[in-house]
């Protein structure tokens, strides 16, 4: 038995499997790669052959596999996969029903503390809208919170000021984060006025950002704007996924009460950004140093999430759950795009529906597997997780949901129904649309959120009589019901 | 199949609406289906309060037998729970919350914590000169010895058999000796 374990060499790269990879992986590897490259047929190299036959000899070994890794972790040279699937369900046994029944599943994908993160270079573009509605204290606010912003700047970072009004402006083309004074006397000059032209803005931000696109740099533009733009949302949202497709991020914060977040929501849901509304001026100082320390943490890159049903298993919705509540755009078939993983982890929460008179016995019911790009050698890394559940014709025990699925559910619950009132009142259906802020009143009150009950019952009113919202109402809302997470201080502290 | 089970769809109490088997949430009006009602660990209504004098010691009784342990039961699920209990050692009694780290030595999570109004952190027992003591971590729901409900952080003395509330979830305690 040939004793060689190189930990200098890695052989799951030699085999072309990860490093979660199991036995039947690691083996159909090696069958595949052996008859590739065995002396006698076409493609024959010894050296190769040898190469492969050596790795599998190690990978295939449980007790040798154990040895090579904690070789290779010794000299740092560890595979550990930096992050990890937790999964729940509402129930892990049920019944067979002659009819479909309700599953829900959630997933929490959480970095695990590696020794490379944090060390990639940002590649950012701040994109600020200067129109003449910005003047006075709303325009100082965000001075100040970019001033703060720049100072936290690493000097590997890179940095370009775009700002827009009626057409935009490159005040700072990318410069690193060494020329601090630079990017501070150019924030200090900017003076609002003119119209509100996004598109220009975020195209303009967009170019200097692609300038250095690529290798280790976390790429992302940062939309700041308090009005509407008028004819150029299409087109804002083709070059927002564009840029998307080439890997650069984009969020967009919402000033005040007059813009539009339907709008910015979808330019951050085509980017994997964020998007938030900034109602008073502190909370923006807070915002962009946050959103500047989750960029700078990332863990994982490019995280992506592949839902496999399996046999007649249908999956009704699925929502980003944490770190916020949102949608989740779906393009048949395909992952889903999570963004970047840093210090907070991300989950999801889905609600499966399971066929009739599905067999009996342990099966699973879907297959998730969440990949993505880690460490500074952005190793393509991934976890899997089978969620599991038994299916009985006797007696269902009985089961306590999980908490925390429960108490998360019950968050989503209460999102989900205020948004169905916004798509009912845009279907012109007021009537089914003041029901259901009602009806989210009532559960904010359940929840212990007395001040966002409030506003749903105050815009069920408004509503049933004006057949609008107040701008302002609907952003609280929105934004106030999609912030209900279980927070650092709490799971009903609304402050977050 | 005629093994299969009739599979109901759960009609709202609330507004009518019909749910797929295993909904927790309607729906059309989002609220709880299994209970009908709210979920929460917020203050659930008052119960009628009944005055009794308070029982918290004034001086520590020296015991002749070493207490060593203490058996919950839970019972609203029949749970039986044992626990060693030392000098100087404390149960936490609540809800595990991995997330904020609390890890209380007794669960209820399982038992149906969070619809009783257990709080994460709601209560802990520990020993001190051989009595047991019990203490309310000024949970949000309260924690009754008998019918009193006791003062957050002051002690109670606790005796074998007796009967604690944590919001609405009953414990028995048995209190277990052995001779010094």
């Amino acid at each position: 038995m040939r004793a060689t374990i190189d930990p200098q060499k890695d052989y799951y790269s030699i085999l072309g499997v990860d490093a979660e990879a199991d036995a039947e992986e690691i083996k159909t590897a090696f069958r595949a790669l052996a008859k590739r490259y065995h002396p006698d047929s076409e493609e024959g190299d010894a050296e190769k052959f040898r190469q492969v036959q050596e790795a599998y000899d190690v990978l295939r070994d449980p007790a040798r596999r154990l040895a090579y890794e904690r070789q290779r972790e010794a000299m740092g040279l560890t595979h550990t996969v930096p992050f990890r699937i937790d999964g729940w369900v509402s129930a892990s046994t049920l019944p067979v029903l002659d009819s479909e029944q309700l599953l829900y599943v959630m997933a929490e994908i959480s970095p695990r503390h590696h020794r490379e993160a944090g060390k990639q270079p940002l590649n950012l573009a701040l994109v600020i809208d200067r129109s003449t509605s910005m003047r006075g204290t709303r325009m100082e606010n965000v001075k100040l919170a970019i001033h703060e912003f720049i100072d936290a700047l690493k000097p590997e970072d890179r940095l370009a000021i775009v700002a827009f009004s009626d057409r935009a402006e490159v005040i700072v083309p990318s410069v690193l984060g060494t020329e601090k004074r630079r990017l501070h006397a150019a924030v200090s000059r900017l003076v609002p006025s003119g119209g509100t032209e996004i598109y220009q803005g975020l195209v303009a931000g967009l170019e200097e950002v692609r300038r250095y696109i690529g290798g280790r740099y976390i790429s992302h533009v940062i939309l700041m704007t308090d009005g509407r733009t008028y004819g150029d949302e299409e087109l804002a949202l083709f070059e927002a996924r564009r840029a998307a497709s080439r890997g650069i991020g984009i969020s967009a914060l919402g000033i005040g009460e007059d813009w539009n977040d339907a709008f910015l929501d979808a330019l951050a849901q085509a980017g994997h950004g964020l998007s938030q509304y900034i109602s008073a001026p502190s909370q923006l100082q807070q915002l962009l140093q946050a959103h500047l320390r989750g960029l700078s943490s990332v863990v994982v890159r490019d995280l992506d999430l592949a839902i496999k049903l399996a046999e007649g298993v249908q999956l009704r919705s699925i929502y980003r759950v944490r770190p916020h509540i949102g949608s989740l755009p779906r393009p048949e078939g395909t992952p889903i795009r999570l963004g970047h993983l840093g210090d907070e982890p991300v989950a999801v929460l889905m609600e499966l529906i399971v066929p009739p008179g599905p067999p009996m016995g342990e099966h699973r019911v879907v297959r998730l597997e969440a990949e993505g790009l880690a460490g500074e050698s952005m190793q393509r890394v991934r976890v899997r997780h089978d969620v599991m559940v038994t299916f009985t014709t006797g007696d269902v025990p009985p089961q306590e949901v999980p908490a925390r699925l429960l108490t998360t559910l019950a968050r989503l619950s209460v999102y989900r129904l205020q948004e169905k009132a916004w798509t009912m009142l845009e279907e012109g259906d007021s009537r089914q649309a003041t029901v259901l802020l009602q009806s989210a009143a009532t559960r904010l009150f359940d929840l212990g959120q007395r001040e966002l009950a409030r506003v749903a019952m105050l815009e069920a009113d408004r509503v049933a009589q004006e057949g609008m919202p107040s701008s302002r109402g609907r952003k609280q809302l929105r934004y106030g019901t999609r912030s209900l997470t279980i927070s650092p201080n709490g799971p009903d502290d609304s402050r977050s | 199949m005629s093994d299969e089970k009739q599979g109901e769809k759960i009609i709202c109490p609330t507004c009518g609406a019909e749910n797929l088997p295993g909904t927790l949430f309607c729906t059309e009006c989002g609220i709880y289906l299994p209970s009908g009602g709210p979920l929460r660990t917020e203050p659930l209504p008052e119960e009628q309060e009944s005055v009794t004098s308070r029982r918290w010691v004034q001086e520590a009784a020296m015991h002749t037998n070493h207490l060593v342990g203490v058996t919950i039961e839970v019972l609203q699920s029949g749970r039986r729970v044992p626990l060693a209990l030392d000098e100087g050692k404390e149960i936490f009694i609540g809800r595990l919350d991995a997330v904020h780290g609390i890890f209380p030595e007794l669960d209820l999570t399982n038992d149906g914590g969070l619809e009783h109004g257990v709080s994460r952190r709601h209560a802990r027992i520990y020993a001190k000169n051989g009595v047991c003591y019990l203490e309310d971590m000024d949970s949000t729901n309260g924690t009754f010895l008998g019918d009193e409900r006791l003062t957050p952080y002051l002690p109670y003395e606790l005796h074998d058999g007796d009967i604690i509330t944590l919001g609405t979830m009953r414990l028995r305690l048995r209190l277990h000796r052995r001779p010094a």
